[in-house]
C-alpha cells in the first residue's frame, strides 16, 4: 500500500489518460497544439475532470517550467475579488518566458463569485489579455455572466459514466494490489454520485483497512465519513421540540462543516423515510423545495432552515391529529 | 482605608439598621415579634431569593437588639464536634459577661439531609437551645425541611421592587461621591430583577470604567433596552398600528443584530402554527435582505423591515400579557466558539487543498473523509502536519 495520496498520485498526467470526456478532450489537444489558447470556461459536476484537464494543459504547454507561468487561485476561498485581482496583477507582471508567450491562471469555482465580482473579473481578464490566458472553473455556466462566457471558449465536462470510473478503479486496484467485488464498486459508484474524486478518497480510505475491499467495509468507512444524521432533527421537530431541533442543527452544521444547501438535500432525501402520511410527506416536499429555493435568494441560510424546522414542527402537529 | 477600597461595595454597604433595610418592613416585624415571644418558637426561617438581603437582616436583628451573631453554614453541621464546641456551651448557658448571642444558620439549602449529623444535629440544636436561630435558605419546601418548617416560624422576603434597588444604588452613589446618570442606575435596577447585590456589584464594575469605557458600556445597556422594548411591542401586541410600523425606530442596531436577535427569541412566545407563521415571515425577510446585497435594490428594504417587524407581530391573533426575559442571540458566539475550535482541522484543510488542487472549504466538508486517508503517517509527512495537527488528527481518529 504506497504513502501517497491516491487522487494525486493517480490524477491523469496526459490527456490520454482523462476517461470519459472524449468530445472535450479532442477540442482542447488541437487548441493546445497550437500553442496558442483563448481563454478557457470549463464547466461541470464535481469530480468530473475540470481542474485535472487544466493542469495537463499547462504541463503540456510550458513543459518542465509549468509552475512559473501557472498561477492556481480558488474564488470561493480567496476573500474577494481584490484580493484575486491584486495576485494576478503581481504575477502577470513578468512576462513568460520560453516558446509560450503568456502564463495561465486557473481560476477554480469561479461561480462563487458574485456578478458585481464577476464584472471586475472580467476587466481583469481584458486588462492582463497580452500577458495572460485564464481558465475559469465552475459547476454551472448559468452562473458565470454572459460578457466572460462570451470572451471563452466553453466546455462542458459531462458526469462520468460508470464504466468511465470503473476503468479508473480497475486501474488503481491492479496497480494497488486491491481485489473489489462487483457489489463493493457498486457501492462506491452510489456513494460517491459520480464524482472521481470522492470515489478514489473512498476507495483509498476502505484499502487502509484492507487490501480486500467488499460491501461491508465500504459501508463502515462511509458511516465513519457521514456527517451526524439530520434525522434525529427532525424526530424533535415531529415531537414539537423547536428549540432542540434548531440547537442540534447548528451543532451539525458548525462541527462537521456542512452548508445549508447539503442539509436540505440531506432534509429532502429523509422526508420519504420518516413515519407519517404521505400526503404530509408531499406537503414537506413542497415545503422543503419552497426553502431551498428561498435559501439561494436569501443571505442567512441558518434563518431559511428554521423556517423549514418550525413547518415540520406545525406538520407534525398536525399529523398526528 | 485601603481595605475599606477593596470589600465589595455589596458587603461594605450591607445594611446596619433596619430603616436602611428596604422594602423589607413586613419580615421585619415579623421577626421583632418572634424575639420577643422568644422561646415561644426558637428558630426563624428567612426564605426568598438570592440578593434580597435575608442575611443582611439577620445581621440588623443583631445591631439592633445589640446581640452578637455565632454564624454557622451548612458544612459545618457536618462534624458535630465543631457545633457543639462553637455553639454547644454557647448555646445552652447565657454567659455571664458576654452579649446577648443570635445564631445565624446561613444557606441551610446546601444542608444534607443523608449524611451523619447534617440536618437532625441542627434539628438537635433547635430543642436544646437557649439562644434565637436565624435560618436563611432560598428554598425551604423540600420534604427533608418539613420537621425543621414545623419547629420553626417561616419569614418570606419578597423579590426587592426596581425602585427600592434604585433608592439603595442612588445612596451608595452619594456616598461613594460618583456620579452615574439616572438613567443608568435605572437601567441597573430594573436588570437585576430584584436582586440587590446583583445590582451593587453592577454598580461597582461600571464605576472602575473609565469615562471612554463607560459611554461604550452604557451605549451597549441602551441598546439592550432598545431592543428590549421594540421586542416586546412585537411579540405582545397583534395588531399591526403606527407604533409597530414605526418599531425599529428607536432601535440603535444594525439589521444584521435585530434579525438575530428577533430569531433567537421566536420560540419563547410563538408556539406550533404561530411559529411557523413568524419563522415564514422571518424568511422572507431574509429573501428581500439577500437580494438588497445582490442586486443593490434598496427599494427591497421596505419589504425586508415589514417581515421583519409589522409581519411577525401579526403571526399571532391576541395580545399576550406578562414579561418575558428575552435573550441575547447566541448563535453568533457559537459560530465564533466553533471556529476556535476548528482551527487546526482548518490549518490541516488548508495543506490537504493545496496539495489535492481543491479549496479549503471542500477539504472541510470532506474531512470527516480525509481524516480517514490522513491515518497514514507518511502521507502526513507529504503535507508537512505540524505536531499540534497531528495530536489533533489523532483525536478525531479516536472519537
Amino acid at each position: 500500500m504506497t504513502n501517497e495520496i491516491w487522487t494525486e498520485k493517480y490524477r491523469p498526467k496526459k490527456f490520454e489518460e482523462v476517461v470519459g470526456q472524449e468530445e472535450v478532450i479532442k477540442r482542447v489537444k488541437s487548441l493546445v497544439n497550437s500553442l496558442n489558447i483563448p481563454h478557457l470556461l470549463f464547466a461541470g459536476p464535481a469530480g468530473t475532470g475540470k481542474s485535472t484537464v487544466a493542469l495537463i494543459v499547462v504541463k503540456e504547454l510550458f513543459k518542465e517550467s509549468w509552475r512559473e507561468n501557472y498561477l492556481e487561485l480558488n474564488a470561493s476561498d480567496e476573500r474577494g475579488i481584490d484580493v484575486i485581482r491584486q495576485k494576478v496583477k503581481d504575477f502577470a507582471r513578468t512576462r513568460a518566458l520560453g516558446a509560450v508567450p503568456f502564463k495561465v491562471i486557473f481560476l477554480d469555482e469561479a461561480d462563487a463569485l458574485t456578478r458585481e465580482a464577476q464584472q471586475a473579473l472580467r476587466r481583469t481578464m481584458e486588462n492582463f489579455t497580452n500577458t495572460c490566458r485564464f481558465i475559469l472553473s465552475c459547476n454551472y455556466s448559468s452562473k458565470i455572466i454572459d460578457p466572460i462566457q462570451s470572451r471563452c471558449v466553453v466546455f462542458r465536462f459531462q458526469l462520468l459514466e460508470k464504466k468511465s470510473i470503473k476503468k479508473r478503479i480497475d486501474l488503481i486496484c491492479a496497480s494497488e494490489s486491491l481485489t473489489i467485488t462487483p457489489e463493493a464498486f457498486d457501492a462506491l459508484y452510489e456513494y460517491s454520485e459520480g464524482d472521481c474524486r470522492r470515489i478514489i478518497n473512498l476507495l483509498q480510505a476502505t484499502a487502509s483497512i484492507s487490501p480486500n475491499i467488499t460491501i461491508d467495509l465500504i459501508n463502515t468507512i462511509v458511516s465513519q465519513a457521514k456527517p451526524t444524521d439530520v434525522r434525529i432533527v427532525l424526530d424533535y421537530c415531529l415531537a414539537g421540540d423547536f428549540e432542540n431541533a434548531r440547537k442540534k442543527l447548528l451543532d451539525i452544521m458548525l462541527k462537521d462543516s456542512v452548508s445549508g444547501t447539503d442539509i436540505i438535500k440531506a432534509i429532502q432525501k429523509e422526508i420519504w423515510n420518516l413515519k407519517i402520511d404521505e400526503e404530509l410527506k408531499v406537503r414537506l416536499t413542497e415545503k422543503t423545495g419552497e426553502i431551498e429555493f428561498r435559501l439561494v435568494e436569501g443571505s442567512d441560510e441558518f434563518i431559511q432552515l428554521e423556517a423549514l424546522l418550525a413547518g415540520f414542527v406545525l406538520a407534525g402537529k398536525k399529523g398526528k391529529v | 482605608m485601603i481595605n475599606q477600597i477593596n470589600i465589595p461595595w455589596s458587603e461594605k454597604y450591607r445594611p446596619t439598621k433596619y430603616s436602611f433595610l428596604k422594602g423589607q418592613e413586613l419580615a421585619i416585624e415579623k421577626i421583632r415579634n418572634f424575639l420577643k415571644n422568644f422561646p415561644k418558637k426558637k428558630a426563624i426561617i428567612l426564605y426568598g431569593p438570592t440578593g434580597v438581603g435575608k442575611t443582611s437582616l439577620a445581621y440588623v436583628v443583631a445591631a439592633e437588639t445589640d446581640s452578637e451573631i455565632l454564624e454557622l453554614n451548612a458544612s459545618d453541621f457536618r462534624d458535630k464536634q465543631k457545633i457543639s464546641s462553637v455553639i454547644g456551651p454557647a448555646s445552652i448557658q447565657n454567659s455571664l459577661f458576654g452579649k446577648y448571642k443570635i445564631i445565624l444558620v446561613d444557606e441551610v439549602d446546601g444542608i444534607s439531609s443523608s449524611e451523619k449529623g447534617g440536618l437532625s444535629e441542627l434539628l438537635a440544636l433547635i430543642e436544646k437551645t437557649s439562644f434565637p436561630i436565624i435560618i436563611t435558605a432560598n428554598d425551604i419546601w423540600d420534604k427533608k425541611f418539613s420537621l425543621l418548617r414545623e419547629k420553626s416560624e417561616l419569614v418570606q422576603l419578597k423579590n426587592l421592587d426596581y425602585k427600592n434597588i434604585f433608592e439603595l444604588l442612588n445612596e451608595i452613589c452619594k456616598k461613594e461621591n460618583i456620579v452615574v446618570p439616572k438613567e443608568v442606575l435605572l437601567s441597573i435596577s430594573i436588570k437585576a430583577r430584584g436582586d440587590a447585590r446583583a445590582a451593587i456589584n453592577d454598580l461597582q464594575s461600571l464605576s472602575k470604567l473609565d469615562e471612554g469605557i463607560l459611554a461604550k458600556e452604557l451605549d451597549e445597556r441602551n441598546k439592550e433596552q432598545s431592543i428590549f422594548y421594540a421586542l416586546h411591542a412585537i411579540f405582545k401586541f397583534a395588531k399591526i398600528d403606527d407604533r409597530i410600523l414605526r418599531v425599529y425606530d428607536e432601535v440603535n442596531m444594525t439589521t444584521d443584530e435585530i434579525f438575530l436577535w428577533i430569531e433567537e427569541n421566536i420560540p419563547l412566545e410563538y408556539k406550533g402554527e404561530e411559529l411557523a407563521k413568524a419563522f415564514d415571515a422571518l424568511s422572507r425577510a431574509d429573501v428581500f435582505r439577500g437580494r438588497v446585497h445582490r442586486q443593490q435594490h434598496w427599494r427591497f428594504l421596505v419589504y425586508q423591515n415589514f417581515f421583519i417587524g409589522p409581519a411577525i407581530a401579526a403571526s399571532k391573533k391576541y395580545n399576550r400579557t406578562g414579561m418575558t426575559n428575552y435573550r441575547k442571540p447566541l448563535r453568533i458566539l457559537k459560530i465564533w466558539l466553533q471556529n476556535q475550535r476548528n482551527k487546526k482541522k482548518l490549518s490541516i484543510s488548508e495543506k490537504y487543498a493545496k496539495f489535492c488542487h481543491i479549496s479549503k472549504k471542500q477539504a472541510m466538508k470532506d474531512f470527516l473523509l480525509i481524516r480517514l486517508i490522513l491515518k497514514n503517517k507518511k502521507i502526513r509527512k507529504q503535507l508537512k502536519l505540524t505536531q499540534e495537527e497531528e495530536e489533533y488528527l489523532d483525536k478525531t481518529l479516536d472519537s
